[in-house]
């Protein structure tokens, strides 16, 4: 299910289970996920796709009874392995949720949390370029540089959802793992969010679950198909969307099901 | 197709209009009506209750609220007798509630909420707090005597001993509001915290708990008023005895408030009815005071969506 790219491999899963007790939520994953482009995990509900995500940078940690099985590399090095510290990796591997949730703090300070807990802005004026870099790269600077000191929560939907996306870059992540981003807003705001995911990608490896297929075409370049906890198939965008190998597959995008 | 629409449209606006239709509506606007008029005799009932606790109180004890009545202590005469030294030792009582019960219970709370696995001890723990918060509050009084005066030898009658028994009163519904207060922090925060690499106990002091402050606050300020109005745990541990002098310091013997006003309503001399009055008009202010500070408290922490 490999797939032959000239890029570099950022994450790599092998044969990952994921549990919730005794329901296997997962089934013997494994993939690749590659720098420098967007990949796109698409399914029914309930076929994986946010478990599977939610374990590539161990959030599935605060849920009381899941537990992770096979082996999931970050450039090489096993993320569950026991001298592995997961706050450092949350730090490496950022993530943007469903619902926007900023902190009910001001915009500035949404943004200045994350770099102060992990010291990387000695100074106001350090602290001060990151955050204006941050929201820059977010495509949010010009809409907010006046009011940097007003209530994150008061922004639209979609200003918030690109203000946690600018709270994600702003400790320099690696990779950037989304879970339905757009899932919550409007199609205006979900065409500025499509655009960034798109500028970003450059940048950080970009995984985004995402419920809407049309999306999947338009961000990704790889897509991995999700249904019933497999991984059914993994490919270029264009080929799973266009010539699909399984039947499964074609029967999803064709709309049979799902 | 569209035939069975609109005879089913027909149809529903024809059941809209019979008799019994309209009997059903009345019947649910009535039910309406009657319920409102209940709830706001409810309202009316207590709030007549305190009036008439207040006008009573007002009538017997406000002739006799002067300075000498607020700054002096107990006296066998009920011309010199005074509040004072009640007061004071109500004060430091409630000093050593707050300074134990606060932290524990918050920190208690926080625990079970955020750290605690999910093991059957735990859910001991929890019903024991919750059962703890139930306990009449004359047992606290004698756990009182028998640890902290008869086993640890503390002074008796002191306001370190009776704040310490209250605190032990105070603290399970500390650790109850608490909980509630954190639990009702939005789970979407925690991820985000999480999400960019913040430690749990960065996450929990940083986001969760400021969040959950108003809660708290409230939580522990209805506490403190209620242990303000204690008196039978403070019978058991000595602080009825007849105490002419203010304390100097939480080791001294001392009186409460309530205590004060219980003893005087026991004496044979007329002039203790008017100075048991006045005793509960400055207690109503003190319990006053407590409940206006929670509620500016809740208000100046609160955060906004």
């Amino acid at each position: 299910m490999k797939v032959e790219t000239m890029q570099q491999t950022k994450l790599t899963a092998r044969n990952v289970d994921v549990y919730y007790g005794a329901k296997k939520a997962i089934n013997n994953v494994s993939i690749d996920i590659d720098n420098g482009v967007v990949t796109a995990f698409i399914g029914p509900s309930g076929c994986g796709k946010s478990t599977f995500l939610r374990s590539l940078n161990r959030m599935n940690d605060t849920i009381a009874d899941a537990r992770v099985t096979g082996e999931i590399l970050l450039d090489g090095e096993n993320i569950y392995a026991p001298d592995m510290d997961p706050v450092a990796l949350r730090a490496r591997v950022g993530m943007v949720f469903q619902k926007p949730n900023p902190f009910p703090k001001s915009i500035y300070e949404n943004i200045a949390y994350g770099p102060r807990i992990h010291g990387l802005a000695p100074s106001k004026a350090d602290m001060d370029g990151i955050i204006e870099s941050a929201l820059t790269k977010a495509g949010l600077w010009d809409e907010v540089k006046d009011r940097l000191h007003d209530a994150g929560t008061a922004l639209s939907g979609g200003q918030q959802q690109r203000l946690c996306i600018a709270r994600a870059i702003a400790v320099s992540p690696e990779v950037i793992l989304m879970d339905e981003p757009c899932s919550a807003l409007d199609p205006i705001a979900t065409a500025r969010i499509e655009e960034l995911i798109d500028e970003l990608k450059d940048t950080y490896a970009i995984v985004i679950v995402t419920h809407s297929m049309q999306q999947a075409a338009r961000v990704s370049q790889r897509t991995a198909f999700f249904h019933l906890g497999n991984l059914v198939e993994y490919g270029d965008t264009s080929q799973i969307f266009t010539t699909p190998r399984e039947e499964k597959t074609k029967d999803y995008i064709t709309g049979r099901y799902g | 197709m569209s035939n069975a629409r609109l005879s089913g449209a027909a149809q529903g606006n024809a059941r809209w209009q019979t008799p019994e239709a309209a009997r059903r509506i009345a019947r649910r606007n009535a039910a309406e009506r009657r319920f409102k008029l209940i709830g706001l005799g409810a309202i009316v009932l207590s709030l007549a209750f305190l009036a008439l606790l207040l006008v009573i109180m007002l009538k017997n004890g406000l002739s006799g609220l002067d300075w000498s009545f607020l700054t002096g202590s107990d006296s066998t005469d009920p011309d010199v007798a005074g509040v004072w030294g009640a007061t004071k030792g109500s004060l430091l009582t409630m000093l050593v509630t707050l300074l134990l019960s606060f932290p524990m219970g918050v920190l208690a709370a926080i625990y079970l909420e955020e750290f605690a696995p999910k093991a059957r001890w735990i859910e001991w723990v929890e019903v024991s707090i919750n059962n703890l918060a139930a306990v009449p509050s004359i047992i606290f009084g004698l756990l009182g005597l028998a640890v902290f005066i008869n086993t640890l030898g503390m002074p008796r009658s002191s306001p370190l001993v009776g704040g310490l028994t209250l605190a032990l009163m105070t603290m399970p519904v500390i650790v109850i509001s608490g909980r509630n207060a954190i639990k009702a922090v939005p789970p979407s925060i925690r991820d985000a915290a999480l999400a960019i690499g913040a430690s749990k106990m960065q996450t929990v002091f940083h986001h969760v708990l400021p969040l959950a402050l108003p809660g708290i606050l409230t939580g522990t300020i209805i506490g403190m008023a209620r242990a303000l109005g204690e008196t039978a745990p403070l019978l058991m541990i000595g602080m009825r005895a007849f105490v002419v002098t203010p304390p100097g310091g939480i080791t001294d013997p001392s009186s409460v408030l309530p205590m004060q006003i219980f003893l005087w309503s026991d004496e044979i001399d007329s002039g203790f009815v008017q100075n048991t009055s006045a005793a509960i008009i400055v207690l109503l202010v003190f319990l006053l005071a407590m409940n206006g500070l929670a509620i500016y408290l809740r208000n100046k922490f609160e955060v906004r969506w």
